[in-house]
């Protein structure tokens, strides 16, 4: 009982303490809550430019004037022509082009293709120009497009009906993912930032309660209290967990008006992110703020002071923050593991959200256990060192 | 009641070594064989140079760590087996005496007064009464952050005395008190000795003389880690043969009398 009202007391004294300390809070909150939706909106800029240019339907093109049959061809297939800008090469190198150019460089293109004698063109881009790069393909499939259309001209001129000779594939596309699988794509950052958020709010609250107590010398009063160990380290971790999920309450929040932001409206069709995302996501993230909570503080109770447990504690940081580049680096898709490593196994559960796909016990299980687990073995190693980490000589 | 009855502690050091050299262990003996005896209603002084084991042996009667060997008991119940029904009983203001900069002087005593078992009313009640006491009724409510020295020792105190405990341990705490601020806690001491304060054990451990010659009826002195002499200040000097306490204290504490007191 008194172990309960003890915690409890705790709990109260950390969070109050933790919640006045408005500057940290303040500083934590800027990457908490606003980096992930800024970066949903500049690459929602980036998605809704490119959507822009396929809307369009523009080229930009280099010696126009030599190739009046292949400007008939684009503007056949409503193309605009625009003249690129003389020092297109430098300004593609600059990345202050960001559209491929059609470059017919050729004085004799008519009299050569009219011979046969395949006059050549050239599609300049710069592979570390993205927006550019990205706008190849789509010259490619229309000039892929006008020597078909030149080939099968020339054969039907000798009298061969030659449509399906040159193509003997009618090849076509089905995409297969749902409208919100593709929206995956887009939204595949979120469960990061959520994660790096648990983390932020957890961190300073428990640092500041071990290794912060231990330096400013108001550990050894308090354990000097008739309190068991237990209740406050208990206490204290409660209030550690809670900052954390706190966090990562406001940066799931942060999401929602981002998503009203959103420039294209392909984009905001396709991301759904509301209250039910909201809700599932906090609740897959209770393992995670336990265990981290319980770790961190682990990590920080043998440190003197607090400028020894942050440098402990960046290992964790690192490590669970980046977890969800594991998926990137191993594209072939989600291994069973992924599931028991804290952060990759939150990161692989909200893409399930994100991706509407339902959760199953199997899949949510191991992370609670591995939560669980991590918070009962770190607190009980804290509860073991509290004593000993005032027990040295002075 | 306060009982340390021949205590002992060893540490283990680190000596210096180099980069490349691990430094080897040292022992250090930091505690051999000190006892107290404090009884209800006195203030006993635990006397002793820098390093003598007074911090020490207090934190083993806080109960952070077990003594290597004799033992510790507060009226009647030893530290060791029943820790928080002994603690229960004491107030200790120990060497280490940090407040949370965060909470007011008010929210650090009724905190640990709530850790004391205290309720909400009851602890608040006691941090008024104590501001009373210890003349601190204009930091009460302020945040602990910009306290002078004197302010952070009267809050440390306050909250060492919150759950009104019959036995109070007291280690060096006039340190970085000016003479107003040494003075109104040596009132306060005197109060919580005498009858109308409740008649406390305390003990208080300090380097300073003048301190054990104007406040304690009993001093213990102690030097590298034992007790080397007991009494009144009068029974000091009478053993030491000496008319002042100072030299007395040199020679009992370092066993050699420097002899030329007069121009000390």
């Amino acid at each position: 009982m008194s172990l309960i009202r003890n915690s409890l007391v705790v709990f109260g004294k950390e969070l109050v303490d933790a919640l006045r300390d408005r500057r940290t809070l303040l500083r934590l909150l800027i990457p908490a809550v606003l980096m992930g939706p800024v970066m949903l909106l500049a690459l929602s800029g980036l998605i809704s430019s490119l959507e822009d240019r396929a809307e369009k339907r523009e080229v930009l093109v280099a010696g126009i004037e030599n190739a009046p049959t292949l400007r008939n061809y684009l503007e056949r297939q409503t193309y605009t022509i625009k003249t690129a800008p003389a020092d297109y090469e430098a300004r593609l190198r600059a990345t202050t082009l960001l559209e491929p150019v059609l470059v017919i460089a050729d004085k004799d293109f008519e009299r050569a293709l009219r011979e046969g004698e395949q006059p050549t063109v050239e599609i300049v881009s710069d592979s570390a120009n993205q927006r550019a790069g990205a706008g190849v393909g789509t010259l490619t499939r229309l000039l892929s497009g006008f020597n078909s259309e030149r080939a099968t001209l020339a054969l039907a001129l000798r009298g061969v009906p030659a449509g399906d000779l040159l193509r003997p594939l009618d090849v076509q596309e089905r995409d297969l993912a749902s409208v919100q699988a593709r929206a995956t794509r887009i939204t595949a950052m979120i469960p990061m930032f959520i994660i790096m958020a648990v983390l932020y709010g957890a961190l300073t609250a428990a640092l500041d309660s071990t290794a912060g107590e231990r330096e400013r010398g108001s550990l050894e009063p308090l354990l000097m209290n008739p309190v068991q160990q237990t209740a406050l380290v208990v206490g204290k971790w409660g209030a550690v967990a809670l900052l954390g999920m706190a966090v990562a309450l406001l940066s799931n929040l942060s999401f929602i008006p981002a998503q009203w932001l959103l420039r294209s409206d392909s984009l905001q069709a396709m991301f759904q992110f509301g209250m039910p995302e909201v809700g599932s996501f906090l609740l897959l993230q209770l393992p995670l703020a336990a265990g981290l909570g319980a770790l961190l503080m682990a990590v920080a109770i043998r440190s003197k002071t607090l400028k020894e447990a942050q440098a402990g504690s960046a290992l964790v940081m690192t490590l669970v923050g980046l977890a969800p580049m594991v998926g990137l680096f191993n594209p072939g898709g989600e291994a069973a593991w992924y599931l028991w490593v804290p952060g990759l196994a939150q990161n692989s559960l909200m893409m399930l959200v994100l991706k509407g796909e339902a959760l199953t016990m199997a899949k949510v299980l191991p992370s609670v256990v591995v939560g669980l687990g991590l918070a009962v073995l770190c607190l009980s190693y804290v509860a073991r060192s509290m004593r000993g980490a005032v027990a040295g000589q002075k | 009641m306060i009982e340390i009855d021949k205590v002992s502690k060893a540490f283990s050091a680190r000596a210096g070594g180099s980069l490349f050299k691990r430094a080897p262990k040292k022992t250090v003996h930091a505690v051999q064989a000190v006892s107290v005896h404090a009884p209800n209603g006195r203030i006993t002084g635990l006397l002793g140079p820098n390093g003598a084991g007074k911090t020490t042996t207090l934190r083993m009667l806080g109960g952070l760590f077990p003594p290597d060997t004799g033992r510790i008991a507060v009226d009647g119940i030893p530290v060791a087996e029943r820790p928080r029904e002994a603690l229960a009983r004491m107030g200790i203001l120990g060497d280490a005496h940090g407040l949370y900069p965060r909470l007011s002087a008010r929210e650090n005593i009724v905190y640990f007064g709530r850790l004391q078992g205290m309720e909400a009313d009851a602890a608040h009640a006691r941090a008024e009464e104590l501001a009373r006491l210890l003349d601190m009724g204009n930091i009460l409510d302020r945040r602990a952050e910009g306290f002078s020295q004197g302010e952070r020792m009267k809050t440390a105190l306050a909250r060492a005395l919150v759950h009104d405990p019959a036995n109070i341990v007291l280690d060096e705490p006039t340190n970085g008190l000016d003479v107003l601020a040494t003075r109104s806690l040596r009132e306060a001491l005197r109060h919580l000795r005498s009858p109308a304060g409740g008649a406390k054990c305390i003990v208080f451990s300090t380097h300073i003389m003048q301190e054990v010659e104007l406040l304690c009826e009993h001093v213990i002195v102690v030097a590298q880690g034992r007790n080397v002499a007991e009494g009144t200040v009068d029974e000091l000097l009478a053993q030491a043969g000496e008319r002042r306490f100072e030299d007395a204290f040199v020679k009992l504490a370092y066993g050699t009398g420097t002899g030329t007191g007069a121009s000390a």
